[in-house]
């Protein structure tokens, strides 16, 4: 991504999707006509995308030298999305993959997503309001050109950002040089995927130059003249209460600044970053702290049975009791997020107007949070989305903008900050630890009778400033926690999936694929259970069960996929044994088989075949890229990591401590299969990440005959 | 404190106070390398990995005051998108990444293997490449790694013959 | 620093007035120096000041039985798989060096000292007791063939060894525990128990 000069010859779509729709050239004011026209457009599509309403945005730009800059208001962390969209819009706006250039739509600017990037969904909620948008686009800029060339729209020939009548030619950027005033036609249909050049395409990543060759495009790397840097005093200990600050020592440190003394946090500016850290360090912060907590406190309070039922699921009768009763009981432990940018913010406040740079999946929120404490216009403050050096929902909160604006309004400078390692690890937002039960009884013919799930989580969505709060009371359930929760083998006349929710005494939230990962361990670990009950292989006893509607043919397709693709057996063969497991996640079903050996007494696994229907794959490389990382991901979770409560502190604070899967416990083999179910894209970054968990376990249970009930796996 | 070096070729010195201020500080925030990237300041993920001398360091742990009269490479030096580094062009092929942020600190790992091993089995990998990686691409990257070696050899073989 | 301690050893020796005998303990040969005035308790005590510090973590964390350096005041396993490789400072590419450099570095947490590497694998003294490690010392066939002279002078003055006073912060700015015994008095002990013929007490 070159660094390209905005031409003041550019024309905008302003698309207010959701409630009110703006289209302007330049500098020219927009007219009612066709704000009521694009709200027409907007709201006849069928629009998951929820973009804020009030505020300008902007979709596409063409520059000068026929660029087509597409502003997205979903940020890129890695999953792709970037890449996705400008496929989609190349396609409808007959323009080259390679004059498509995505940047991060900012909030005075851009198109606002109301809610996040997250939950998988920036490819398939987008995939139709944004082909719409750069269709139209499309035209209008035929139409344009056709009044130029003096020839009919229709007899004129678009292709790579050139429109061609007969032997005249003219660029999109010619096209739109000196428009002053347009029609915006009808949004035209849109093509049939067969006919797409650049969807359905395994095109490389469009971001890939710049994460290759080292580019300063990440939220931390953001700078500003007469930077300043801050840093924060962070309490240590589960609900520390902030009591009194002593700054004396801090102030006469070299380089700093200013003390920054808030009613809830105590910060430094000073002239480097070491400088500040070196300051906060010095300042003794007294803090008021209740209870040392410890791990055993919060095993204890995370019991089925505690807190808060919610029947998510319920078909027929329930497991009851009887000796005939098959039982199991699983945990999953407290997860970092461990991404590898940590936390930063760059803010400026200058008067009434506040800029700020950042790695966050929160735009509109970031803005609200920083205008409401700064007592600015929302409109004032402008935040400039970079690149994610990771997400995974660790960037689902911001309260760090907020910070670094307090402190630029205090030294009237630019205010850079980043969380250290150990600010990262014990301020996280943990995935919260669950615990499992399970019941089933069986047929006669070894089919399931009755099944039944209760599961407990903390919060995850629950007092999230995600969603409001009302949500909790009109769900009754932890809409993040349920993830993967319900039985999705539907054939099964009796079924029960019961959520528990638990408040814990430290924050937790939304970590990649939320229950999904835990759940599905839970679930798919306990059909394996019942399937050697049943002297029955797990493959096809799981697609015995699934049912014939469009979601079970779908699961049922990528179950066979799999356990074909990979050569299922339930045989230990040299030493390996295969283990099964599938989930369904946000629609997309995905099975995976693992094969996994014993080596010094560690689990080993050398393979993992992945079946999955996303729908359609806009670049299907990347959706294979998205299933390998989170395949390595969920093993990691699955086999390695857990954090602790040592005497009122979360821990461990450090990589290697936090035990993590490196490159010598990944696959060396991952085979992916694309399935398409559906006639559109579904979502991707989340479910490959729910069966890898028990297929690991379930395949230890052929090798050692020992069923592992607890993440992280543990054969000792 | 004056400290001199050459960094990707080009001969710089710094001011500081504090010599042990660790290297990677001084490229990111006086030099304005921005590749090589923070990622724990405590040599535990490899994001920060530079050449020193040739030799793998990750910058979090190297006191600026070591780094006077060495030869220093980062991520911006390795290679260009005119002339890419092997390693860079075999992850490029392979698509490697994802967030992209722990990649330039595994490229010049990468690439100081390949100095030290050209041709790598899967267990010189494992045992070297022990950075970390969270939306785990390592499965690319380690066919990147023996695409590096194999593009290595190959123009290495070029020049001398 | 050297020549002082050159000036202690000489005068110990003059104080105690030397005669050499010769016995053998295992593979290993060893001088001993029997003289009027050796007290086995004395002895036994500058033994035990030595052995407490050769057997703290800052000395075994780096003579390992498993070619695995180990961390921190637990001694585990060294994160991120490291190991001895082929020279005592890791693998190839990802060496001890990669992180460690000649001095500590507090700002990481990461310890460094001059020539930072393993103990040679034939100077393994993870798991055993100080009467072993103190035979494994003498023995100039795990000892990389040092004299017990040069041994006393690798205790007393190699900056590695010193390094066990000055070991830093750890990764949460928090000093690393020194050995037992403070360095002076080590030093003074180590030479007195060479001065006095490097005799093991009898294994209790």
């Amino acid at each position: 991504m070159g660094k390209k000069k905005i031409s003041r010859r550019k024309f905008l779509v302003r698309g207010g999707l959701g409630t009110i729709g703006m289209l302007a050239l330049g500098t020219y004011v927009l007219r009612n006509p066709i704000r009521r026209k694009l709200l027409d457009f907007v709201n006849s599509a069928d629009l998951p995308y929820q973009g804020s309403g009030m505020e300008p945005m902007v979709w596409f730009e063409v520059s000068k030298d026929n660029t087509i800059i597409l502003h997205s208001p979903k940020v890129e962390m890695g999953q792709g999305t970037f890449t996705s969209l400008a496929q989609m819009a190349a396609d409808e706006l007959e323009v080259n993959m390679n004059q498509i250039e995505v940047v991060h739509a900012a909030t005075t600017t851009g198109s606002i997503d109301a809610l996040s990037t997250g939950g998988s969904t920036s490819v398939s909620s987008l995939w139709q309001p944004l082909r719409e948008l750069a269709a139209t686009m499309r035209e209008m800029i035929k139409n344009e050109a056709a009044k130029k060339l003096g020839a009919e729209a229709n007899s004129l020939h678009l292709k790579d950002g050139v429109i061609s009548s007969g032997d005249k030619q003219l660029t999109y950027a010619e096209a739109v040089a000196d428009i002053t005033e347009w029609e915006v036609p009808d949004t035209p249909p849109l093509k049939e995927i067969k006919h797409y050049k650049y969807v359905g395409k395994p095109i490389p990543r469009i971001d890939l130059n710049a994460k290759v060759f080292g580019d300063p495009i990440f939220g931390i790397d953001a700078e500003m003249p007469n930077m300043l840097y801050g840093a924060v005093v962070r309490p240590t200990r589960i609900g520390s209460k902030f009591v009194s600050a002593d700054t004396v020592a801090a102030e006469n440190m070299p380089g700093v600044v200013k003390i920054v003394k808030e009613d809830d946090f105590v910060g430094v500016v000073a002239s480097s970053y070491i400088e500040a850290n070196n300051a906060k360090e010095a300042i003794e912060v007294t803090w008021e702290v209740e209870k040392d907590w410890q791990t055993s406190d919060i095993e204890a309070m995370m019991k089925v049975g505690n807190g808060n039922p919610m029947t998510i699921q319920k078909e027929g009768d329930e497991v009851g009791e009887g000796e005939n009763v098959i039982t199991a009981e699983f945990t999953s432990p407290i997860g970092a997020h461990a991404q590898m940018e940590p936390n930063g913010v760059l803010a400026s406040v200058e008067g009434h107007k506040a800029t700020i740079k950042i790695s966050t999946q929160v735009v509109g929120m970031t803005r609200k949070e920083v205008a409401t404490r700064l007592g600015l216009d929302e409109e004032d403050v402008n935040v400039i989305p970079t690149y994610l050096g990771g997400g995974f929902g660790r960037r689902l909160h911001t309260p760090h903008a907020v910070q670094a604006a307090v402190m630029s309004k205090a030294v009237r400078k630019p205010v850079k900050y980043y969380f250290t390692l150990k600010e990262e690890f014990q301020h996280d937002m943990f995935r919260p630890p669950t615990h499992h039960v399970l019941k089933a009884t069986l047929k006669e013919n070894g089919m399931i009778h009755a099944i039944e799930h209760h599961f407990s989580s903390g919060d995850v969505a629950i007092d999230s400033p995600l969603l409001p709060s009302v949500a909790h009371t009109i769900m009754g359930a932890d809409i993040g926690a349920i993830r993967g929760g319900f039985c999705q083998y539907r054939a099964i006349p009796n079924i029960r999936s019961v959520s528990w929710h638990v408040t814990l005494p430290f924050a937790t939230s939304w970590w990649r694929s939320l229950g999904l990962l835990a759940n599905t361990f839970a679930w798919e670990s306990f059909m394996d259970e019942l399937a050697l009950k049943a002297g029955k292989d797990p493959v096809t006893f799981r697609i015995a069960q699934a049912q014939d509607d469009k979601a079970g043919k779908r699961l049922k397709a990528v179950m066979e996929a799999a356990a074909e693709k990979a050569g299922y057996t339930d045989e230990v063969v040299n030493g390996r044994a295969m283990g099964f497991a599938a989930s369904t996640d946000a629609g997309t079903p995905c099975a995976q088989v693992a094969e996994v050996s014993i080596e010094d007494g560690q689990i080993k696994v050398h393979k993992v075949t992945c079946a999955m229907d996303p729908g359609v794959a806009v670049n299907p490389d990347q959706v294979r890229a998205q299933c390998e990382g989170a395949i390595i991901m969920g093993m990691s979770a699955a086999m390695h990591e857990q954090m602790f409560v040592e005497n009122g502190e979360l821990r461990p604070v450090i990589y290697g401590p936090y035990d993590m899967a490196l490159m010598k416990h990944a696959p060396k083999e991952i085979d992916v299969v694309l399935l398409q179910g559906i006639e559109k894209p579904g979502p991707v970054g989340e479910p490959p990440l729910g069966p890898i968990g028990a297929a690991v376990a379930n395949a230890v249970f052929r090798l050692t005959g020992k069923r592992l009930r607890n993440m992280p796996l543990n054969l000792a | 404190m004056k400290i001199s070096f050459t960094i990707n070729g080009t001969q710089r010195s710094v001011d500081i106070a504090d010599e042990n201020t660790p290297l990677l500080w001084v490229i990111r925030d006086m030099l304005d390398l921005k590749g090589t990237k923070f990622g724990c300041g405590k040599a535990a993920c490899g994001a920060c990995t530079i050449h020193v001398d040739g030799q793998a360091i990750r910058s979090c742990s190297y006191a600026v005051k070591f780094a006077q009269g060495k030869q220093i490479t980062t991520i911006e030096g390795l290679g260009s998108e005119d002339d890419p580094h092997p390693v860079q062009q075999a992850w490029i092929e392979e698509i490697v990444p994802q967030c992209g942020y722990c990649q330039p600190g595994f490229m010049m790992a990468t690439a100081a293997l390949l100095e030290q091993v050209p041709d790598p089995t899967d267990e010189d990998i494992d045992k070297n490449i022990v950075n970390v990686c969270r939306c785990a691409t390592y499965y690319r990257m380690r066919k990147a790694i023996h695409r590096a070696a194999e593009l290595k050899g190959r123009s290495s073989n070029t020049i001398n013959s | 620093m050297k020549r002082q301690t050159i000036l202690l050893f000489t005068s110990a020796l003059l104080i105690v007035g030397v005669l050499a005998s010769n016995f053998t303990i295992g593979n290993a040969a060893y001088t001993t120096i029997s003289n009027a005035t050796f007290d086995a308790k004395v002895n036994e005590g500058n033994f035990n000041k030595m052995m407490d510090v050769l057997t703290h973590k800052r000395c075994v964390n780096c003579h390992p039985s498993d070619n695995i350096p180990k961390q921190g005041e637990d001694s585990h396993p060294h994160y991120f798989g490291m190991a001895r490789g082929e020279d005592n400072h890791g693998y190839k590419a990802t060496s001890c060096n990669t992180c460690h450099q000649s001095e500590n570095n507090n700002y990481s947490g990461v310890p460094g000292a001059p020539e930072w590497s393993l103990a040679p694998a034939s100077m393994m003294w993870e798991g055993l007791t100080r009467i072993e490690i103190a035979q494994s010392m003498m023995d100039p066939e795990r000892n990389g063939a040092r004299t017990p002279d040069e041994t006393m002078h690798h205790l007393t003055e190699h900056e590695l060894v010193l390094w066990a006073w000055e070991p830093g912060l750890n990764a949460e700015g928090v000093p690393r525990e020194k050995p037992p015994v403070p360095k002076d008095e080590y030093i003074k002990a180590v030479k007195q128990w060479f001065a006095d013929g490097a005799i093991i007490p009898e294994s209790k």
